[in-house]
Formats: structure tokens, sequence, C-alpha cells
């Protein structure tokens, strides 16, 4: 600092002490309340409720305590009222550390609330300094949101933590906050969130559970998909990895079920777009390579024609869910969450230019031919059931 | 004052890169949709193509710089016009930079600290760098604070890979066309155009001559670290939501999740900005000060920094929101006046002018 007197330096260093210290945004741990999730429900008024799950950090054991017994490690707080956007003040009044939204791993919608159109909330979402996109997106099925917030789940401290953990696993479908977001906004395809209920632990004791998928269309949920729609629905998405298959390849016998169950090792899907005479039309075709789990038919399936009546067996089966589903998302929730249009809008861009606007109104009536394929690849440890006698 | 040729390389690449990335994007994708990456090559042979005129008319008069050789070239009345049409972009650019940075970390971060208080930290410290050492400091400081724009920039894409999808960028061409193409790419070519600043650096080259091919690099560096950077942005974000957002870039880390331990890395990419920020501003200050100095024969142009420093922040203050800081300077101004003009127009003439007279001169000689 040559040229500079000493009364300079003191000033410079003055300013600086002052104007580096940060202090107008400072966030001290002490300050603030951790959300760990929100919730947002409608009531039979007109009203929508917010619910937060905040973490409670003398809840939260330190390495000396050991074990969560005592306290509850979360607080819920739900506030009422008409406009989504100053309930997040409300909510603050009846609390003594500042709302910090940045570490909230999920965000609930009520069924209800769902089904009226999820708009209002989103702006918020995207607006808020605060918040990041790596929050998941789940609806609510069966209950209301605040209720899930509120229900205990004992092998996390934190309910929100153990949702987020089930939301990043592969047996779930996680959708994040920028993907519902980009689904939304896309045309060609509708945006879908994981859907999480109630159910009762062996001891009678709610808990919850993620295992299915909502459906949107636009912004308003138009159904849920479980069981082997839901199986369907993650074999298009490249999800299918680790999922159970099971096909009857004989009738049932007196010991046996007539069934062979094939483990999906991976997947590949692919959705061929067609254009004619102004009609689009798709080609689905999902090919599954899978491992032989367990056998419960009479069949030796390391003989070459029994393998492949079984592999023809479970191809049948699989191509039966693939039609089941599109005929729910169709005929039922008029939703393209499978994502058609985009793939009509890639290789057809001048087609769909023509198509955009009515999308919606023509994805029920779309042919789609689907061609499912299976391969099994190995089939496990055994050739024969080992528990049945070898026919003579 | 002397600087070598790696230092112009990390001056320009960093005044460059950072403020490409961030504040070009938005305006990018609104126009090119997923067709930016063409956008950006057509935007990154502009720039290459501005660098090959500045540094050709730079090389005209070596050692001397702007002030001196546009009155040199075009007399002492049309060369002092020249001068003033680049002293309003100097001017202009220096309160718009500080605005927007002071706009960016106050919605990514600070949203509770007055502006005015960031505004004075920037401030402060480019008057430092500048008062102290001139170009110089500045020229060790982005030496040093380059290669860690670069590591940072690598960090976040890297971090990022797992969340791409590259079907976000289909289908090519087909939703656009040439002209939205064409439009995508200004914003970004009037950005990268910085190098047009050669024309004062040029000046304090230790070897005038070797220079011209370390301005190529840093051109085509920043083009080629913009083209990836942005492109991975869009396949991460997708084109719904990029062209809906203030900075992607910075949204793109906030997404990034590693492992499940590795989050919320959007300090880094914060990092970068400001980085690159400060070595804009500081640029700047120096050759307007330095260039106003020799301009109205002002001795020492040292002085001139605290004269200019206030005048900066008053000037930051003026636009009211961020809409008019950030999209109406760059639509109304940047776009189709500083690009056309200031880095394409005028170079030409310099180039051409000078060569006539130069060959001239020999003729006569």
């Amino acid at each position: 600092m040559k040229g500079l007197g000493t009364l300079k330096r003191c000033a410079v260093l003055a300013i600086s002490c002052t104007l580096l210290a940060g202090c107008w945004d400072r966030k001290e741990m002490d300050d603030i309340a951790l959300v760990m999730a929100s919730a947002i429900d409608q009531l039979g008024d007109g009203q929508i409720e917010l619910s937060l799950q905040i973490a409670l950090p003398t809840g939260i054991p330190g390495t000396l305590q050991t074990g969560g017994k005592g306290q509850k490690p979360v607080l819920v707080v739900a506030v009422k009222g008409k406009n989504a956007h100053e309930l997040i003040g409300q909510a603050q009044q009846q609390l003594s550390r500042k709302l910090f939204f940045g570490h909230r791993g999920v965000i609930i919608f009520g069924e209800e609330y769902a089904r009226r159109g999820i708009t209002e909330v989103l702006d918020t979402l995207l607006r808020f300094p605060d918040s990041r996109y790596n929050s998941f997106f789940l609806t609510a099925r069966g209950a209301s949101a605040k209720e899930i917030l509120t229900t205990p789940y004992h092998l996390e401290l934190i309910p929100a933590i153990g949702m987020k953990i089930m939301q990043n696993s592969q047996y779930t479908v996680g959708v994040k906050i920028d993907r519902f977001l980009d689904h939304l906004a896309a045309d060609g395809t509708m945006p879908y969130s994981g859907a999480i209920r109630i159910v009762k632990d062996a001891q009678g004791e709610p808990t919850f559970q993620i295992d299915q998928v909502a459906v949107y269309r636009e912004n308003k949920l138009a159904g849920y998909l479980s069981g082997k729609s839901l199986q369907a629905f993650k074999m298009i998405k490249g999800m299918g990895k680790g999922m159970k298959l099971t096909a009857e390849v004989e009738p049932k016998g007196p010991e046996t079920q007539g069934t062979i169950t094939a483990d999906v090792l991976s997947v590949r899907s692919k959705i061929r777009a067609f254009y004619v005479k102004g009609t689009p039309s798709f080609d689905l075709t999902v090919n599954v390579d899978s491992r032989g789990l367990a056998n419960d038919s009479t069949l030796d399936i390391s003989k070459t024609p029994n393998l492949l009546r079984a592999e023809k067996a479970l191809t049948d089966e699989l191509n039966e869910r693939l039609t089941d589903l599109l005929t729910l998302t169709q005929r039922e929730f008029k939703s393209d969450v499978v994502g058609f249009g985009r793939e009509l809008h890639i290789e057809h861009p001048k087609a769909w230019k023509k198509l955009k606007k009515r999308w919606t109104d023509l994805y029920p009536e779309v042919p789609v031919r689907v061609r499912a394929r299976v391969h099994l690849e190995r089939i496990g440890r055994t050739q024969a059931p080992g528990h049945l006698e070898l026919p003579e | 004052m002397k600087v070598t040729g790696l230092q112009v390389f990390w001056m320009i690449f960093t005044m460059e890169v950072g403020m490409t990335l961030v504040m070009t994007l938005t305006p990018g994708v609104q126009a090119a949709k997923q067709d930016l990456w063409i956008s950006l090559l057509l935007a990154g042979c502009m720039t290459l193509g501005i660098t090959a005129l500045v540094t050709n008319v730079a090389q005209l008069y070596p050692g001397q710089d702007l002030i001196r050789f546009s009155q040199a070239i075009l007399g002492k009345w049309i060369g002092g016009i020249v001068v003033i049409v680049y002293l309003v972009q100097w001017y202009t650019i220096l309160p718009i930079v500080l605005r927007q940075f002071t706009d960016a970390i106050q919605i990514m971060i600070l949203p509770l600290t007055p502006k005015t208080a960031i505004m004075l930290i920037m401030i402060l410290l480019i008057c430092y760098a500048t008062y102290a050492g001139g170009i110089v400091s500045i020229a060790r400081c982005s030496e040093v604070l380059g290669p860690v724009v670069i590591l940072m920039i690598v960090l976040v894409l890297a971090a990022s890979v797992n969340n791409v999808d590259a079907k976000n960028l289909l289908p090519v061409y087909a939703d656009t066309g040439a002209m939205k193409i064409f439009k995508g790419s200004l914003p970004s070519a009037s950005y990268l155009g910085h190098s047009v600043e050669y024309m004062m650096l040029a000046a304090f080259l230790y070897q005038p001559a070797s220079g011209k091919r370390y301005a190529y690099w840093a051109a085509a560096a920043a083009a080629f670290t913009v083209l990836i950077a942005m492109t991975m942005t869009l396949m991460t974000i997708g084109v719904n939501l990029s062209p809906k957002l203030w900075y992607p870039f910075f949204e793109m880390s906030r997404k990034i999740s590693v492992l499940g331990f590795v989050e919320n890395l959007d300090p880094l990419t914060v990092i970068t900005w400001v980085t690159s920020v400060f070595v804009k501003l500081a640029i700047y200050l120096f050759i307007t000060a330095y260039g106003t100095a020799e301009f109205l024969g002002i001795k020492n142009w040292r002085n001139l920094v605290w004269w200019i420093a206030p005048v900066i922040i008053g000037f930051a203050l003026i636009p009211q929101n961020i809409s008019q800081a950030t999209a109406n300077y760059l639509l109304n101004y940047w776009v189709p006046i500083a690009l056309p003009v200031n880095m394409i127009g005028l170079p030409l003439l310099l180039l051409v002018v000078g060569k006539i007279k130069n060959r001239g001169s020999q003729a006569s000689g």
C-alpha cells in the first residue's frame, strides 16, 4: 500500500472489518429451524394447510447420548390460510427460530390438494432463494399430507430423512422438484411423482410406505399406478432393474403353482414414433434381460424347448402388463405420462408443430404397438426343480 | 508496467468465461432453445473473428494503445470520436457489471444484505488492485485466479455428469432455424467479444509481437469452456426450465448430488463467478482510468481511480430492478450497439485505414 497514509490505512481497515463480517445474512445454527419436510393440504372450506416438519436440535442425540429415547426428534407445525405464499410467514410466527429450507428433503402434496391443481405452490418453490431443487416431490394417497408428516418412523431419527433415503433408492420412483417442473412445462409429457401412503406395521403401529406413483394430467392429479401397472411403468422408464416378473408356464399342478419368476437384470426400452398420413402411431419396445429366480413348475428349464417356453410365457406376461398400463393412462388418466409426445417431437418435429396444441386430447386415441421380449440369461444354481422327482 | 503474453491469456480468459457463462445463458436459450450449442459454436467463431481484427490492429502500432493509435490512424478529431465511443462502452460496462454482480449475489446467497455494502466491498477491492500495481497486479491476480476458475468449472461439470440427459438437446435444428440460432449466439458473442480490450492491453506486453497468439488462445479457450458448460447446463436443466431461470449455471450446481453426501456445491460456482467479475472489473477500471487520463492529458492516471469509483457506484444504483440491469442493457446497448460498432465496426475501420496509411507512408518514404 505504497502512497497511502496511516489515516487512510486505518480507514480501509475499519471499512473492511465492518463490511466483510457479513452480519446481514448470517445464519447461525442456534438461530435457524431446519425444515426437513413440508406438506400442503386442501381443507374443506377452501383453505390450504401448510405443515412443516422441523428437526428439533435437542431431540438429535449427540455422540455421547445414544438412542432416541426420551424426546421426539421432530416438531410438526401447521398453519391454515387462503394464500399459500403467506403461510410461511404465519408459520414463522409460531417459532422462535428462523425457518431454513436449505435441507428440506421432501415436499408432500395431499391427495385432495393435488386433485385440485398444484400450480399455486410451484412458483414459490422456484423463486425462493432458500429452496433447492434436490427435494423430492411426493403425493399422498388415502391420507392427508399432514398425517404423513406426523407418522412416526423408527429406523431414522427424522422421518423426512427416511423418506428421502427411500426415494433415493431404486425401489421407489423418486421425482425431484426440477424434474417435476420440467415435465410439467414440457410439451408431450406429463409429470408424475412418487406416492406415499400410511400402512400398519406388524405391531399395528402406523408407518409410511412409498410403493406407488401418482400420475398428473397437466397440474392435476389424475390417478395412481401400483402393482403390475407400476412395474410396467418402471420398465418403460428404464428403472426396472431388480424387479421380479412372474408368469404362468403351465396349468397349476398338484404340487406346483405352474409359475416361473425371473429377476430383471437390465431393461432397454425404446419408443419409435411414426407419422403417416396425418396420424401418429408408436412402437414401444421393451427388451429385458433376466435370470431365473424361482421355478414353481414341473418344467426342467435347462432344456432348450422348455427355456423358450418359459421365455415366451414371461414375454406374454410383460406384453400384457405394458398393454394394461397404456390402456390405463390412455382411457382412464388421459395423461401422456410415458412421454410419447416427446418422442414424436424428436422424430417428427414438423408434424409435432401441428399436433402440439391438441396433443393432450389426441393421446387417449393414438395406437401404440407393444413389443416386449424377455430373455432368460441364466437360470440359477439348479436345473430341474430340485425338490421334484425327475420324470422317467 | 509490463505484462507477459501468458498473463494476457489469463486476463482475457478469466474476464470472459465467468460473465458469459452466468449472464448470457438465459437470453441465449430463450432464442435458440436446445440448439444453443450451435449458437455457441457460431459465437466462438465470431469471437475469433473479433480477436483477429483487434490483434491485427494492435500490431500496426506496437507498444501503443487504442487512445494513441486511434488518433494516429484517423487523425485528432475522428480518432478522438472513436476513443469517446470506447469510453462510453467502458464507463457503462463498469456500473452494469457491478450491478449484475450485486444482483446475483443478492439473489443467490445474500438476500438481506444491502446492495451498497456488496458494491462497496467489490469497489474497494478493485480500486486497491488497480491503484497498487496497475495492470501488473491485475495480470498477476488473473494468472493465479484463472486456473482456479477453470478448476472450479471442471469440478462442477464433473460432479454434474450423472444429472445429464442428452435427450434434452433433441430435436436438432427443427424447432428453431437459422435466424433463431443466430439470434441466440449474439448475447454470448457480445460477452466473449471482450477480447476487444486487447487493443488496450497489447501496449503493455513485453513482446508485442507474440501477444497475438495468446489472445487467440484465450478467446478460443473461453469460447470452448462456455460451450461445454452451457451445453451441460442445458442437458441437466432442460430447455423448459432454463429460459425461466436467471442463472441456470448456478442452478445446475445446486442440483449436484454425488454419492448422497457431496451436495450443495453452489458456493463453488459463486466463487468462480466472483473471481471472474473481480478480474473483469479491475481490468475495466484500469483501462478506463488509464485511457481517460491519456485522452485528457492528465499526468497521473492513478488519481483518476478515486474519481471513477464513486461514479461507478452512483451509476450502478440507477437501475430500478434486475431486469433493467441485466436484460435491458444487454439487449438494448450491448448486443445492438457495442457488438457491431465497438467490437467489429471500429476495429475494422482502424485496421483498413491503418493498413492504407502504412502502405502510403512506405511508398512515399
